[in-house]
């Protein structure tokens, strides 16, 4: 008996569950008059910037609120998603992706070329030659120590420093073949070498002995946040942005930051419009994301360095002292993939 | 569930009366199973055979031909893959059997405290889970920090890395296939079997290998097949430990290189070899019968009569105890930490309720909870429906291709969650005959229909198991006493081997409430599951509000369970009363 009336108190759950989606899958009464239509924004920032600016871009936008949907997911998961779609696309906005992704994604056609009225005032490396993606911010990949475990003037000063025997064990890596991030930065240490890029050997050699200082590769962002700040190790290469945010925001890391000395290898983070989406919304959004307030606020709260130089600077904008490195991303982007396949086979806890 | 059987299992018998014969014909088999074998082709097979296109879609075979050369990353990956699936078969089988074995078998102290504990690593949330284990067990974990001090050691003791650290994981979080099957089997085996060979003057060594492990293969085959699948197509664990040699963390890294057919060169050998080894588990299976004609009655739990066994099984109650809540635990540590307040330290100084209230303070924060709810129950309402019949087609029916339809279950389990999606998606983007002419992504009724295709291979394998324990004379006889195909089958059959098939659905809707990699690509803004919500705190490492959300979700899954257990409980009482 208890256990006929548990199968109808189940049925009548699922039967409840399929009434309720139904509801929610009706598209809603188009409004009278409004022309705004609804798109959505595949992201991979952080779920705060997200959420602020869209409360932002529907204040200024009234007849787009409750017409912008945000799905956060990681970087390479905006990539796959937005391939998989390709001929029914669901996406308008691609909001947050390394140059390599955005490229790829660029070439597969999977992106819209136009010409924004911000593109003018871009910095050509910062964008694609044809439109279909723009650079947002900036993120300087810098020296990121434990600054609770390590004083500030024992930090290493420079790339090199890293591979002093005496940081032996004390270093940690984001795992590299499946970091945009990563493989910028160790592609970058091998064409600091080899400004052309035919001899890799030079390199190689340098990556062999930060691996022999490499105590771990970890396995996510998350995984290196808590092994930095538990101490397994001091030292790791990684984003200035997020060394900022873990360490003033809400999770009070103690994490330090260096800008090296001869320089730091300098990503963009660029955002795109999908083909085949909301042209409209996804053009007004993109035109919204380079409003100077916008990106001034963003820069404060968020530790974001925009692409395109805003007039007041934050505090600790003002303070950085950016020094890029001499990077050339043409022959990092042709040989990347061979360089970190070379270090993944032969180099990775080798060391 | 059975409320669902019955009307499509009528429905499909008045149409087989009309074409003359009834259920007796040679005809009924094709009958049933031809729309079984469609779902499957539509919904399965079809989709993920993309998967395979795509390998040999640039330049043919030539990927494959790097799975030959000795010096190579493939052949490196597919051997450590298998060694440590095949590792995780055995270590997961003997924790499995034996605790079942322990719990189902003996009376003793403490018993009723790990019974209460035991499936708790089934209900683990699996992103958080596995910060869970490392915040446990790896170098930066409380036990070797903790024994550090104590020895006052240079460096964390004992602390777990690499393969050793992936075999730890996969035998706490998969040993439940194990121990949930054997117990159904035991539930539905006949002691008077045993009792019969000990009475002939067998010894126990003799009971166990000739009379109690036959009487279990079903049961251990059918989750060797889940374990060995499970590992091989693991992620989360070797990215974690930092195996990176594996075909999982092979596929990934192809990805982000760009390599489409070579990604999918190593997806389709994962499944290729996960396949090989269902057919090799078919064909020792399909060696013996297993079949038992009487009903299942529970046994009397013996006592532990050795002295040294009643001191030690108390202790041991309690430390299994531990070890089983230690990651849940470890969750609700970080749930309620203040957040910085633990680095260096072996547990966090500061403690607050902040992280619960942030995500009740949210408007929309149970909405992600709902969404899971939801979406992983019409799953496995859809798993449960299929599932059944097509064990029940496999085991029972005489067809061409039975085979080939085990297989066809089977395939998705042996592929990564993200290929499974991403082939989902292409197959669902424009509207077919399956979707009934719609476009499914960017829809609701994509994220059942993946959760369905993900863990229909869960209720499949439980309930063929638990089917093979039931001789078949007993539908018969039903049948000659003037029932209905129809009712034979939900009144016999069903109700015999519903041990396994709720064993199953709970395998099913908790591993729906909690599947992450598929989920990411395909959710939408109206069906953000939970572990979407909890990706998106680790993401902003807001860790403590994302233990929170894994706390709510473990208890969630807690009350399943214990529903699920009623169920059955009762459904065993219903049946020895009617009986």
């Amino acid at each position: 008996m208890k256990r006929r009336l548990a199968l109808i108190a189940l049925g009548a759950m699922v039967t409840a569950g399929l009434a309720a989606c139904g509801g929610s899958g009706d598209p809603a009464p188009a409004g009278s008059g409004t022309q705004a239509q609804k798109f959505v924004i595949y992201s991979a920032r952080d779920k705060k910037v997200t959420d602020y600016v869209v409360e932002q871009f529907t204040a200024k936008y009234p007849e787009y609120k409750g017409k912008v949907e945000v799905l956060n997911m990681g970087a390479q998961e905006v990539l796959e998603r937005t391939r998989a779609e390709k001929s029914n696309p669901q996406g308008s906005v691609w909001w947050g992706g390394t140059q390599q992704g955005l490229t790829a994604g660029a070439n597969e056609g999977l992106l819209e070329a136009w010409q924004p009225a911000f593109a003018g005032q871009m910095d050509a490396r910062y964008r694609d030659a044809q439109g279909r993606w723009f650079g947002e911010i900036l993120l300087p990949e810098v020296i990121m120590y434990n600054n609770k475990l390590v004083p500030a003037d024992q930090a290493p000063k420079d790339w090199d420093d890293l591979i002093d025997p005496k940081w032996k064990d004390k270093v940690i890596i984001r795992d590299v073949p499946a970091s945009g991030t990563m493989r910028s930065i160790y592609a970058s240490m091998i064409q600091r070498f080899s400004a052309d890029g035919s001899n890799p050997q030079p390199g190689y050699d340098w990556l062999r002995k930060l691996d022999a200082n490499t105590v771990e590769y970890a396995a996510n962002p998350t995984d290196l946040y808590v092994k930095m700040a538990r101490g397994q190790g001091v030292l790791s290469a990684w984003n200035l942005q997020d060394i900022l945010l873990q360490a003033e925001g809400q999770a009070k890391m103690p994490f330090g930051y260096v800008m090296p000395a001869s320089g730091a290898p300098i990503l963009v983070d660029g955002v795109a419009m999908i083909k085949g989406g909301n042209t409209t919304g996804a053009k007004l959004f993109l035109e919204f994301l380079f409003d100077g307030t916008l990106r001034a606020s963003l820069a404060k709260d968020y530790f974001q360095i925009p692409a395109i130089p805003i007039q007041q600077q934050p505090e600790w904008l003002s303070k950085l002292n950016l020094k890029p490195m001499n990077v050339n991303w043409d022959v990092v982007g042709k040989n990347e993939t061979a360089w970190i396949n070379h270090w993944n086979a032969n180099i990775k806890n080798k060391g | 569930m059975s409320v669902a059987s019955t009307t499509v299992s009528a429905r499909r018998l008045s149409l087989a009366e009309r074409l003359r014969g009834g259920a007796g014909s040679v005809w009924f088999p094709y009958l049933l199973v031809l729309p079984l074998a469609l779902i499957l082709w539509g919904y399965v097979v079809q989709p993920m055979l993309a998967t395979f296109v795509e390998s040999v879609s640039e330049d043919g075979t030539v990927n494959y031909a790097q799975f030959l050369s000795s010096s190579g990353v493939a052949r490196t990956s597919l051997i450590t893959s298998l060694g440590i699936s095949l590792a995780s078969v055995l270590l997961c089988g003997v924790v499995g059997v034996a605790m079942a074995f322990l719990l189902k078998r003996f009376s003793f102290r403490g018993r009723g405290l790990i019974e209460a504990f035991i499936l708790v690593p089934a209900a683990l949330p699996p992103l958080i889970g596995a910060i869970s284990f490392q915040l446990l067990y790896s170098e930066i974990g409380i036990l070797p920090r903790w024994l550090q001090q104590v020895f006052g050691a240079e460096k964390p003791v004992l602390a777990f890395d690499d393969i050793a650290g992936v075999l730890v994981v996969h035998t706490f979080t998969m040993y439940p296939f194990f121990y949930l099957a054997t117990s159904a089997a035991l539930a539905g085996m006949d002691p008077s079997i045993e009792e019969a060979a000990y009475n002939l003057g067998a010894g126990r060594i003799r009971v166990w290998r000739t009379v109690l492990l036959p009487m279990l293969t079903p049961a251990l085959v059918s989750a060797s097949l889940l374990v060995f699948m499970t590992s091989l197509a693991s992620y989360t664990a070797p990215l974690l430990f930092g195996v990176d040699q594996t075909m999982t963390m092979q596929i990934y890294i192809n990805r982000t290189n760009g390599d489409l057919p070579m990604a999918s060169t190593y997806a389709s050998v994962l499944g290729l070899v996960s396949i090989l080894f269902l057919l090799l588990m078919r064909w020792y299976e399909g060696r013996r019968s297993y079949m038992s004609q009487s009903k299942g009655i529970s046994t009397q739990r013996r006592e532990i009569s050795n002295p040294i066994g009643r001191v030690l099984a108390p202790i041991a109650s309690v430390l299994a105890s531990v070890v089983l809540l230690a990651p849940v635990a470890t969750i609700a540590l970080v749930a309620f930490s203040a957040d910085g307040s633990w680095t260096t330290e072996v547990i966090p100084s500061k403690y607050t309720v902040e992280n619960f209230e942030t995500i009740f303070s949210e408007p929309k924060a149970f909405e992600p909870i709902l969404n899971s709810l939801k979406m992983s129950l019409l799953a496995t309402a859809g798993c449960v429906v299929v599932g059944v019949l097509i064990a029940y087609a496999v085991r029972r029916l005489k067809f061409v291709g039975r085979g080939l339809l085990d297989v066809a279950v089977m395939i998705a389990w042996a592929l990564p969650g993200t290929v499974v999606a991403i082939n989902l998606i292409s197959a669902f983007s424009t509207g077919t005959a399956f979707s009934f002419g719609q476009a499914l992504i960017g829809t609701f009724w994509i994220l059942p229909l993946a959760y369905f295709v993900r863990f229909l291979p869960l209720v499949f394998r439980a309930s063929s198991a638990s089917l093979a324990l039931v001789d078949p004379s007993l539908e018969e006889a039903a049948r000659n006493l003037g029932a209905s195909w129809g009712r034979a089958f939900v009144t016999i059959t069903v109700r015999l081997m519903l041990p396994g098939v709720i064993v199953g659905a709970l395998l099913a809707f908790v591993h729906g409430v909690g599947e992450f990699v598929a989920s990411v690509l395909i959710y939408t803004s109206s069906t953000v599951p939970i572990s979407v919500a909890i990706n998106n705190r680790m993401y902003s490492f807001e860790i403590g509000t994302a233990a929170a959300y894994g706390m709510l979700q473990v208890v969630l899954i807690f009350v399943v369970m214990w529903f699920s257990g009623r169920l059955e409980r009762g459904g065993r009482r219903a049946e020895q009363w009617t009986n």
